[in-house]
């Protein structure tokens, strides 16, 4: 048992850190490639050099916690699956991935229908599908590889939650390589619902951060407002919490590996206990705030918004609870 | 990362497996299933068999006896002995008194009283708590004053569990009234067996007597029975805590509860089927395993830091409150499983239904198990530390 980074991951860490102070914006993303970090997240058969647990965990712990809004999880769910499909993306190929649907909390297949090897209906919040060299889509119990430009598709592009560009996906009738069933792709989705906890585990610490840091500095009735119980026993309890996201995203990286059955316990356990923690910030972190708390202006804001999102991405806490209780598998 | 227990690791597991399956005798841990009280013999003879093992002090290093574990054997230990429903090793001396005198003991204190403790010798006990110190412990008022080569103690201790079959107590006594009130604090090993020690037994909630009240009267200390320095014993008392707090999480207890939860469910019928089928039911008893889940793992992080060497800080304190929060939990659950039948009188004893047994141990569990926010520092004490750790960081 050892809860370590290893020299590799220091490193990896070490340089993420760097890139993150040193470059925003439209430089941050090349930054990111030449430091290979997108070919950090897949393993050498999916054309990468890692892909571990712990590796993806670190990756977008830094992220989140950087509040970096690009498609990098989307790329590496899709840019997996397809390997695993012997359908190799090009390297650095960006993809998306077109999982949520309108007209259901997180079933699949309720707005999209399959004819053959056609594919009709729509697909929503499919973040970085403008520009996609591919797309990978699912229906109720299969994953599709579709090519943006084929007849029939429709991208129709809007900014969403989290800072992230998205796109209804609208198919009529659009050609699309099935590539398996979703049981069969459980670990490239369990890597995306690992790396969507990960990302929600930093924005989850750095908005306890910011909280704690005004609740040391903010002064009302002459004392600073970590002084009072009310609010200094429930940043306590926000530590607890954090610290049990922490171990749930520890859980599912440390099990990507292991067998189906177990590993998907603990991407559902992760999803309930990410979810459940990244909520409680969200709300807590501007209850102790205060009204600054709900301006735009302020830096809270943002981590906010990626909390929301992040609770569901690749379905919700009660989602992944009910399949949990029921024994079920976490992708089928 | 590797969370993965090494093969010496499982190796160890397996030989904790095999020594609790020849050594517990399955009618012992029938009542500790049950949450019967154990007799002072049934205890004992715990103690002893661990202890030709080697292994009742897994927490002491080799020099003074101990199996000199690391934590992750304590750990795979604790589990391993709380599913097979063995009984907890008494914490008074092995893990409490133990580690304070081989960090602030002199040479002949540790030579006289480390042995006796692993050997059965001598039962200790904890005299912390007063009437009017509770979670303000250093508010405590039992006064030790010098009397040539003598302490006179005279005051009163309560909350002291299992205190009934103690020939031992170590207790905090105020030595000095100046200055703050942590500082005129002092570390006393007293006799039971003195005259004018009397103990009287607390009746609670469950029916058991498992805590008492302790009386001195003039009771008279060998100075010799002084730890460390006079007016010192709040830097040894708070070590003292810290060592109670690393089991504090209470993992092994709480993977036992939920064994038991699950096995309850499947075997409770609702609309039917098992109520383990229930979704309403199902949800809850998942929400809980999934916190436990996760509280493991925050319990060995926090073991592994502990192996690297760095002291339990507020960690402890996280641990405490989760982990007390989830068998709290468990027992909720538990108690609501067995329906009606749960609110059978735990103090009745056999006088109850004849299948009600399990029932009614769930009822005093749920009882029992209200001290768990309560001791060792209460819930919101801890979360008090946490913020002001928090506050200064």
């Amino acid at each position: 048992m050892d809860f370590q980074l290893s020299d590799d991951h220091r490193m990896l860490q070490d340089s993420l850190r760097g890139i993150l102070t040193r470059h925003t914006g439209e430089a941050l993303w090349p930054a990111l490639v030449e430091a290979g970090m997108p070919a950090a997240l897949l393993t050498e058969d999916e054309g990468g050099f890692d892909g571990s647990g712990a590796a993806i965990a670190l990756i977008f712990q830094e992220l989140g916690r950087a509040g970096v809004a690009l498609p990098l999880i989307p790329a590496m769910i899709a840019a997996a699956a397809f390997a695993q499909a012997g359908q190799h993306a090009e390297d650095g190929a960006a993809l998306a991935f077109a999982d949520a649907e309108p007209g259901t909390r997180h079933d699949r297949g309720v707005a999209i229908s399959v004819q053959g090897d056609r594919l009709t209906g729509r697909k929503t919040m499919v973040a970085g599908a403008e520009g996609a060299a591919a797309i990978l889509v699912t229906t109720a119990d299969a994953l599709w590889r579709l090519a943006p430009d084929a007849p029939g598709v429709t991208i129709r592009p809007y900014p969403m939650l989290d800072g992230q560009r998205g796109a209804d996906l609208i198919l009529e009738d659009a050609p699309a390589t099935r590539l398996g069933a979703i049981a069969d792709f459980g670990g490239p989705l369990a890597r995306g619902v690992l790396a969507h906890s990960a990302t929600a585990l930093g924005a989850i610490t750095a908005a306890v951060d910011l909280t704690l840091d005004y609740l040391k500095q903010r002064r009302q009735f002459g004392q600073p407002l970590i002084a009072f119980q009310a609010l200094a026993h429930r940043m306590a309890d926000l530590a607890v919490e954090v610290e049990q996201a922490r171990s749930a995203v520890t859980n599912l990286s440390g099990h990507l590996d292991a067998d189906p059955a177990l590993r998907d316990r603990h991407v559902q356990a992760c999803k309930v206990t990410v979810g459940r923690v990244a909520r409680l910030v969200a709300e807590d972190a501007v209850q102790l705030h205060g009204g600054i708390g709900m301006t735009e202006e302020y830096a809270l804001g943002g981590m906010i918004r990626r909390l929301l999102a992040a609770e569901t991405a690749m379905g919700d806490a009660d989602w992944h609870l009910e399949r949990f209780a029921r024994g079920e598998p976490a992708f089928a | 990362m590797d969370m993965r227990f090494t093969p010496d690791e499982l190796a160890f597991r397996d030989e904790v497996r095999a020594f609790l399956k020849a050594e517990l005798d399955p009618a012992l841990a029938r009542k500790v299933r049950l949450h019967h009280e154990l007799t002072k013999a049934e205890m004992e003879g715990w103690h002893a068999k661990l202890q030709a093992k080697g292994w009742l002090a897994g927490n002491w290093p080799t020099e003074f006896g101990g199996a000199g574990w690391t934590p992750i054997q304590r750990h795979i230990f604790e589990e391993e002995s709380a599913r097979a429903h063995a009984p907890r090793i008494v914490p008074f001396g092995i893990a409490m008194l133990g580690p304070v005198l081989q960090k602030f003991g002199s040479k002949d204190q540790q030579d006289h009283w480390l042995p006796r403790i692993l050997n059965g010798d001598d039962w200790w006990c904890q005299g912390y708590s007063e009437p009017g110190a509770g979670s303000d412990l250093a508010g405590l008022r039992c006064a030790a004053l010098r009397d040539g080569d003598h302490y006179v103690v005279t005051g009163q201790k309560t909350w002291t569990t299992l205190g009934q079959h103690a020939n031992m107590i170590f207790c905090l006594v105020r030595t000095s009234t100046e200055g703050k009130k942590q500082e005129g604090i002092s570390f006393l090993l007293i006799d039971m067996d003195s005259p004018g020690v009397t103990v009287r037994p607390i009746v609670l909630l469950d029916g058991t007597a498992e805590v008492n009240e302790v009386w001195f009267d003039e009771v008279r200390v060998p100075v010799a029975n002084l730890v460390g320095e006079e007016n010192q014993g709040w830097t040894y008392a708070k070590y003292l805590l810290t060592h109670e707090r690393t089991n504090i999480a209470g993992v092994g207890f709480a993977t036992a509860a939920l064994d038991n939860l699950q096995r309850v469910a499947r075997a409770q019928v609702h609309r039917g089927q098992p109520l383990s089928q229930d979704p309403l039911f199902a949800a809850q008893l998942a929400e809980v395993e999934i916190e436990l889940m996760a509280m493991s793992t925050t319990n060995l992080r926090m073991l592994s830091l502990a192996a690297q060497g760095q002291a339990p800080g507020i960690e402890s304190s996280m641990l405490k409150i989760k982990g007390t929060q989830i068998r709290q939990r468990l027992d909720v659950l538990t108690r609501r499983a067995y329906g009606g039948q749960a609110s059978a009188l735990p103090t009745l004893g056999n006088e109850g239904p004849d299948d009600a047994e399990e029932a009614l141990s769930a009822t005093a569990t749920w009882l029992n198990n209200r001290k768990l926010s309560i001791y060792g520092g209460s819930n919101e004490i801890q979360r008090s530390i946490i913020a002001g750790a928090l506050a200064k960081g």
